[in-house]
C-alpha cells in the first residue's frame, strides 16, 4: 500500500483521538495532576540530598534534578501506550474479532489513537508545566540541537514502548494469569528507566544493564538529551539505539502477531 | 495468488471440522486437587463435517439452536477460527489465511458488536472505514448517503453513537459494515434485540442490497421472520451437522410430519381431543396437531361428526418444524 | 419525644465498635473463599515494597541522612507509610469507594432506612480483607527499623505511637469522607481515588523535607503529616506533647466538620431523590 493511502489512514485515527479525548479533557487533567505526585516527591528527595552534599549529588544540581523531574511528566506522558493488560478485555469483549476483519494490521489502530491521543496531553500539559517551572525553579537551558533530538526522542520512546508492550500482551493468548509477569516487567522498566532517579545515580552495574534494556532509550534519554547537554555523539547514538529498539521491536511484533493469530484461530476466545 | 473465478461459487466449504479442546472441571475437593496437577480436557465437535456451496448472489439461512455450530462456521469462512480439518473457500481465497484482499471483500455484522466509535458521530467512524479501505472520495460519498437514506438515519449520523437508541446504532452499524462494498456478508443475528419496525428496516436494506450488488449473503438468525423475509433456501445446522440443505418452502414437508387442524365449532365447546392433540384453544378457534397422513381423514370425520363452522388444514409453523427437528436429532457424544 | 432507636443508641454507646466487629467477621469468612486473592495481594505487596528498599538503598548510598532523619529513622518511616497505608486500603477506602457508588445509582436508600446511624453504616460495612498484608508488613518494617535504632520503644512512646497512629486514621477517614460527600453534589469522583494514592505517596517522607507550602498542605490540606510523619516521630522519639495535642484537636475538629457536612449532603440527597 503507498504511502498516502497510510498517511490517510493515520491522520483519520489521529483526528478521530483528539475529537474523542478532547471531550475527555477534564478527566485527562485529573489524571496529569495526580501523575506529578511522583516526580514531585522524588524532586523534593533528590534536592534535598543535593542541598546537604554541598550542591548537587549524582552530577545534578538542584535545579538540574528540577529540569530533570519536569521534563519527566512530558515524558511520562509521552510514554503511555496500550497497556498489555487490556488484551485480555479485548479478547473477551469480541472487540478483537472486529479489529481482525479489517485488512489491516490491528497495531496500526493504537498506535495511530494513543498517537492523536499525545496532542491532546501535550496542549494540556503546557499549562501544568509553566506552574510547575515557577514553583521549583529549574535550571533549563537547552541548546537547538537538545530540543531537536528531544522532539525525536519523545516519538521514538513513545514507538518503543508501543512495540515492546504489544509483544509482551500476547502473553494474554495463552494464559489470563499474565499479571504478575507484566507487574514485574513494569518494575523493572520503573528502576532501569530512568523514571525513579537519574540512571547516573544508580550502581555501575544497574547502569550496564540499563543501557542493554529498552527501558533507557523510552525515559531516561529523551529527558537527558534536553535537560543534561549531552555531547552531539551521545545525542545521535541515543536516537540510533532508539531506532534500532523500535526495529528490534517491529520484527517481535509481526512475529509475536503471528503466533498470536494462529493461537487465537485455534481455540477462539 | 488465488482469483475468484466467475462461474464457481462464492462459498465452497468441504468437510468442514471444527474440534474445541474445553477444560472439564469437577466437583469436590479430591478433583480440584487432581486438577492442579494435570488438567483434563475433552474433546468438543463444534462443527462435525459439513459440505455445502452457495452460488453469487445467493441468501442463505443459517438455522439451528445455539451451540449448533452455525456462529464457529461464520468465522471459520470470515478467518477468525482456523478450521481443525476440511476446506473452505470464500470467492476463491482460503478465510484463514486473512489475505488482505480477501478481507476487503467481506464483511461480518455480529449483533450485539459495536465497531463504532462511542463517543462520536458515525459519520467520524465511516471516514475511518474509507481511509482502512481505500475507497475513493466520491463513490464513497455516494455509497455512504444513499445508505443514510435507505436506512432513513438522517441527521442521527452527526450525532454520538452514545446517544442513539438500540436500533438507531444497529442501522448505523450496518451502513458502516457495508460501506466498502463488500461481495459477501456474514450476518450473525443482526436483529437481535431490535423491535419489530426495525427489524424489517434492516431486512429490506440487506435484501435491497442484495439486489443491487449481487452480493452473497450467509445469514444466522433466531427469527424464522428474518429468515423467512431474506431466505429461499436454508441450511439446518445441530450438533456441528447438517441437517437439510434446500429450499425453505420444503422444509415443513421434509420435516413436518405433522399438521395443524384449526377448528371453529358453530356452537357449545366441546372436548375434541379424541380426534388428535390439542395444542391450542383460542376464541373459540380449537387447534389440533395430526399426523400428515390422518390429517384428510381427520378433517373429514370432524366435518361429518361436529358442528363445524370453519376448517383449515395448515403446515405447522416453521418454528414448531425446526423444534421438532431438533428434538429428534440424536445427539452423538 | 425520643424513638426506640434513639434510646438503644443512648444505652449502648460501644454499638458502632459492635456493629463493625460484625461486618468484619462477615467479610473474613467471605474473603477466606479467594486464596487466589491473598496471592495476588502478597505479591503486589511484595513489588511495593521491593520498589521502596531500592528507593531507600539509593538513598543511603549517596547519604547517611535526610534533613535530621538516620537511615533506620527513614525505613520507620517508611514502614509507618506502608502500615498506615494498609489501614486505609482495608477499612477506609473500600467504603469510601462503595458509598461514592451507592450516590451515584441513587442505592444509598437502602442504608438510610436502616435503624442504624447511617454514617456509621457507610464506614465501617465494607473491609476490604486481604490489604491487611500490607499492615503486617509495615508492622514488620518498623519493627526492624526500630530494633536498628538500638534504643528500643518504652511503654510510653508505645502509647505514643498507637495514639498517633489512631488519630492519624481518623483523619485521614475524615478527609476521604469530606471528599465522598461532596460527591452529593459532584456526582463524577472515579479520579479521587488515584489522585488520593498519588499524594499518599509524599508520605513516604518525612514532611519535613517538603517546602513550605507544601509541607502545609500535606498537614492541614491532605493530612499525611499526621497519619505518617507523626506517628513516626513517636517511635523515633521526636514526638513533642505539643504536636499530639494538636493532631487530637485536629482530628476533633474534623469529626466535628465531618459529621455536620454530612447531614447536609444527606439533606442534599434527600432532597434530590423526592
Amino acid at each position: 500500500m503507498n504511502v498516502r493511502a497510510w498517511a490517510d489512514i493515520y491522520a483519520t485515527q489521529i483526528r478521530i483521538a483528539i475529537a474523542d479525548q478532547f471531550q475527555y479533557r477534564v478527566a485527562n487533567y485529573f489524571y496529569m495532576i495526580g501523575m506529578i505526585a511522583e516526580p514531585i516527591i522524588y524532586l523534593v528527595v533528590w534536592s534535598t540530598i543535593a542541598r546537604q552534599q554541598g550542591g548537587q549529588v549524582g552530577g545534578f544540581t538542584p535545579g538540574q534534578f528540577a529540569a530533570y523531574y519536569i521534563v519527566w511528566t512530558l515524558v511520562r506522558n509521552m510514554n503511555i501506550i496500550f497497556t498489555p493488560f487490556g488484551w485480555e478485555e479485548r479478547i473477551r469483549q469480541g472487540e478483537l474479532s472486529g479489529m481482525l476483519l479489517r485488512p489491516i494490521h490491528p497495531i496500526h489502530w493504537d498506535l495511530g489513537y494513543f498517537a492523536g491521543w499525545k496532542f491532546v496531553v501535550i496542549v494540556l500539559w503546557l499549562p501544568l508545566a509553566a506552574v510547575l517551572a515557577f514553583l521549583f525553579s529549574p535550571d533549563l537551558d537547552p541548546r537547538p540541537i537538545d530540543i531537536a533530538v528531544f522532539a525525536v526522542a519523545i516519538w521514538g520512546a513513545y514507538l518503543i514502548r508501543s512495540v515492546v508492550y504489544w509483544i509482551l500482551g500476547m502473553l494474554t493468548f495463552w494464559t489470563t494469569r499474565v499479571g504478575p509477569a507484566f507487574e514485574l516487567i513494569f518494575t523493572a522498566e520503573l528502576l532501569l528507566s530512568g523514571r525513579l532517579v537519574p540512571l547516573s545515580l544508580m550502581p555501575d552495574w544497574a547502569q550496564q544493564l540499563a543501557n542493554v534494556l529498552p527501558f533507557k532509550w523510552t525515559f531516561g534519554f529523551p529527558i537527558e538529551a534536553l535537560v543534561a547537554r549531552l555531547p552531539e555523539d551521545q545525542l545521535l547514538g541515543g536516537l540510533a539505539m532508539q531506532a534500532l529498539w523500535i526495529a528490534i521491536g517491529s520484527v517481535g511484533v509481526a512475529l509475536a502477531w503471528r503466533v498470536a493469530i494462529r493461537r487465537y484461530g485455534a481455540v477462539g476466545n | 495468488m488465488t482469483t475468484s473465478s466467475p462461474a464457481g461459487p462464492a462459498i465452497h466449504v468441504a468437510g468442514l471440522r471444527k474440534t474445541f479442546r474445553v477444560p472439564v472441571r469437577e466437583a469436590g475437593l479430591v478433583a480440584a486437587a487432581r486438577s492442579l496437577v494435570r488438567r483434563e480436557t475433552r474433546e468438543v465437535q463444534a462443527v462435525d463435517g459439513i459440505s455445502f456451496d452457495i452460488a453469487p448472489a445467493e441468501v442463505v439461512g443459517f438455522l439451528g439452536p445455539n451451540g449448533a455450530g452455525k456462529t464457529t462456521t461464520l468465522k471459520m469462512l470470515s478467518g477468525l477460527l482456523y478450521p481443525s480439518a476440511g476446506e473452505a473457500l470464500v470467492l476463491g481465497h482460503v478465510p484463514s489465511r486473512r489475505e488482505s484482499a480477501f478481507l476487503r471483500r467481506i464483511t461480518m455484522v455480529m449483533g450485539n458488536r459495536n465497531q463504532l466509535q462511542w463517543d462520536l458521530p458515525a459519520l467520524d467512524s465511516y471516514d475511518l472505514i474509507r481511509a482502512i479501505y481505500r475507497l475513493p472520495t466520491d463513490e464513497f460519498r455516494r455509497t455512504r448517503d444513499a445508505f443514510v437514506e435507505l436506512l432513513d438515519l438522517g441527521g442521527l449520523v452527526n450525532k454520538p453513537v452514545r446517544n442513539l437508541s438500540l436500533g438507531e446504532r444497529m442501522k448505523a452499524e450496518i451502513v458502516g459494515a457495508l460501506l466498502h462494498r463488500p461481495a459477501v456478508l456474514f450476518l450473525d443475528e443482526p436483529t437481535i434485540g431490535l423491535d419489530v419496525t426495525m427489524q424489517k428496516r434492516i431486512r429490506a436494506f440487506v435484501a435491497d442490497y442484495n439486489r443491487q450488488t449481487g452480493a452473497t449473503v450467509l445469514l444466522t438468525s433466531h427469527y424464522m421472520a428474518d429468515v423467512q423475509a431474506l431466505c429461499r433456501r436454508v441450511v439446518v445446522i445441530h450438533h456441528g451437522r447438517i441437517l437439510y440443505d434446500g429450499a425453505l418452502a420444503d422444509l415443513a414437508t421434509a420435516f413436518g410430519s405433522m399438521k395443524t387442524i384449526g377448528v371453529t365449532l358453530r356452537e357449545g365447546a366441546v372436548d375434541l381431543s379424541a380426534y388428535g392433540e390439542v395444542i391450542g384453544d383460542e376464541d373459540g378457534r380449537i387447534l389440533l396437531r395430526v399426523e400428515r397422513a390422518a390429517a384428510p381423514d381427520v378433517a373429514t370425520r370432524l366435518l361429518r361428526d361436529m358442528p363445524v363452522a370453519d376448517l383449515t388444514i395448515e403446515d405447522p409453523p416453521i418454528e414448531d418444524v425446526i423444534e421438532h427437528v431438533f428434538a429428534s436429532a440424536a445427539p452423538t457424544e | 419525644m425520643s424513638s426506640p432507636t434513639v434510646e438503644r443508641r443512648r444505652r449502648e454507646p460501644l454499638r458502632p465498635l459492635r456493629l463493625f466487629g460484625l461486618f468484619l467477621r462477615v467479610s473474613v469468612l467471605n474473603e477466606l473463599q479467594y486464596r487466589a486473592n491473598f496471592a495476588i495481594q502478597l505479591f503486589q505487596s511484595a513489588i511495593a515494597l521491593g520498589t521502596g528498599l531500592a528507593v531507600l538503598a539509593l538513598v543511603f548510598g549517596q547519604t547517611d541522612e535526610l534533613a535530621g532523619w538516620s537511615q533506620p529513622e527513614l525505613l520507620a518511616v517508611m514502614g509507618v507509610h506502608v502500615l498506615m497505608g494498609g489501614i486505609i486500603g482495608t477499612f477506609i477506602q473500600p467504603n469510601m469507594v462503595r458509598l461514592m457508588g451507592d450516590i451515584r445509582q441513587g442505592t444509598l436508600d437502602y442504608v438510610l432506612t436502616k435503624p442504624e446511624d447511617a454514617q456509621v453504616l457507610v464506614s465501617i460495612r465494607e473491609v476490604r480483607f486481604w490489604q491487611a498484608v500490607d499492615i503486617v508488613i509495615g508492622g514488620v518494617v518498623l519493627a526492624f527499623a526500630v530494633a536498628q535504632l538500638g534504643g528500643g520503644v518504652g511503654p510510653g512512646q508505645a502509647v505514643a505511637f498507637a495514639t498517633a497512629l489512631l488519630l492519624g486514621a481518623v483523619m485521614v477517614y475524615c478527609f476521604w469522607m469530606l471528599l465522598t460527600i461532596t460527591a452529593f453534589w459532584v456526582v463524577r469522583m472515579d479520579q479521587i481515588v488515584e489522585l488520593f494514592e498519588g499524594v499518599y505517596q509524599a508520605g513516604r517522607w518525612p514532611v519535613t523535607i517538603y517546602p513550605g507550602w507544601l509541607r502545609i498542605s500535606l498537614t492541614f490540606l491532605v493530612p499525611i503529616a499526621f497519619a505518617v510523619t507523626v506517628p513516626a516521630e513517636a517511635v523515633t522519639g521526636r514526638l513533642t506533647p505539643e504536636t499530639l495535642a494538636l493532631a487530637a484537636g485536629f482530628a476533633a475538629l474534623l469529626l466535628a466538620v465531618t459529621r455536620a457536612f454530612w447531614r447536609i449532603g444527606l439533606r442534599r440527597y434527600g432532597g434530590a431523590s423526592a
